[in-house]
């Protein structure tokens, strides 16, 4: 019994709730935020359609920032230890989440992963942290992990249309990367048209082309992560 | 299918609810879904028909989705375009094309009746 609706009162009663189905979520999410900025690092979470690039995107920034920047990686996957094990070869501090079935991480799963993430730092000091979802730009979106930053990624054999399609993924983040752009050749696929479209749902969103297995356009990546950490 | 996990914490919520109300049966719940929330409805209600029925709380509850329209906002002059279904091509008061939606993205538990 409480005493604010009557509710001792027999038959029916309707209460007025106006509350988020993600408030537990979101309430986690800025526990893992001030988790991570205890920590010194800005956090990245990476959303895109299965196979876009985001594991081999991370294997050559940290090739490139590995010197200059203290990098850690949660890896999100439905199963297996497979992007883990990838980025763990480059020699920096990695944790895998499985979500056994789930189609995205959510800040309970990310919370549990800062943990032990943070018992492979000997130091307790990152400056960046990449938070890689698990592949489907749908679900992902909708889960805030206590990132700083979201980017989403669209590949070039993927075709333009994304944006309009999943629009919750484009109007959530602040950075939007068209990538393997080496690709372009072989595809209909024009930059400028999926910009547009991402453009128009968000027009603060930062747009960047870029391929990972040639190089091209790294180097914009590259001075964006530097400029968060500063 | 995330609606699957939020529609498990929504029946956490109305055991939550249930119990500080004293009450012991859930007759009716009112969900409202945001067009750009990234939630697929008929998943919603899938699975809510599913799980709902597992716990006695909740197995008679009807389920009733709310999907409010959409709203627009102008980035030139902050004026907030009437609701649609639709995003409509310029600011119908200064022209401009830079239209932002304005919220829509939410997923609220509005109401539960329960005895
Ligand atoms: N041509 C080309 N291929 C690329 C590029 N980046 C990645 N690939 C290839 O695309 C495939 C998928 O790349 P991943 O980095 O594993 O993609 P992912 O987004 O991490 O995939 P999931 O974790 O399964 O969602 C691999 O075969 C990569 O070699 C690129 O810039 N150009
Ligand atoms: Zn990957
Ligand atoms: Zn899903
Ligand atoms: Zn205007």
């Amino acid at each position: 019994m409480c005493d604010d609706c009557g509710c001792a009162a027999p038959g029916p009663k309707v209460v007025e709730v106006n509350q988020s189905l993600l408030a537990a979520n979101d309430a986690l999410a800025a526990k893992n935020r001030t988790h991570i900025e205890a920590l010194g690092a800005v956090a990245i979470n990476m959303i895109s359609s299965p196979g876009s690039g985001k594991t081999t995107l991370l294997e050559k920034t940290i090739e490139r920032l590995k010197g200059e920047l203290r990098i850690g990686v949660i890896e999100g996957d439905i199963e297996t230890e497979r992007d883990a094990d990838r980025i763990r070869a480059k020699g920096v501090p990695v944790v895998q989440l499985t979500t056994g079935g789930a189609c995205h991480l959510d800040a309970a799963l990310t919370h549990r992963g800062l943990h032990a993430l943070e018992d492979q730092l000997v130091d307790k000091k990152l400056d960046l942290l990449f938070i890689e979802n698990v592949g489907n730009l749908v679900c992902p979106a909708t889960f805030d992990l206590g990132e700083h930053q979201r980017v989403v990624l669209v590949s070039v054999p993927e075709g333009p249309d994304k944006p309009a399609k999943y629009p919750k993924a484009f109007v959530s983040s602040q950075l939007f990367i068209i990538s393997k752009t080496d690709l372009l050749p072989y595809f209909d696929f024009s930059p400028a048209a999926a910009a547009k479209e991402a453009l128009q749902l968000n027009p603060r969103l930062a747009v960047m082309e870029l391929s990972a297995a040639t190089g091209e356009g790294l180097d914009g990546w590259l001075d964006y992560l530097r400029s968060l950490c500063r | 299918m995330h609606e699957l996990s939020l529609v498990q914490g929504l029946l956490r919520q109305l055991a939550d609810l249930a119990g500080k109300h004293g009450a012991t049966s859930v007759s009716r719940v009112k969900v409202e879904i945001g067009p750009l929330s990234g939630i697929v409805v008929d998943s919603f209600c899938f699975g809510f028909e599913v799980l709902a029925v597992e716990d006695e709380l909740t197995q008679r509850a009807i389920l009733e989705i709310v999907v409010p329209p959409l709203q627009y906002q102008c980035c030139h002059c902050g004026s907030s375009c009437p609701a649609t279904t639709t995003m409509p091509d310029s600011c119908p008061r200064c022209g401009t094309t830079l239209l932002v939606p304005a919220g829509g993205d939410g997923i609220v538990l509005l109401q539960v009746e329960m005895e």
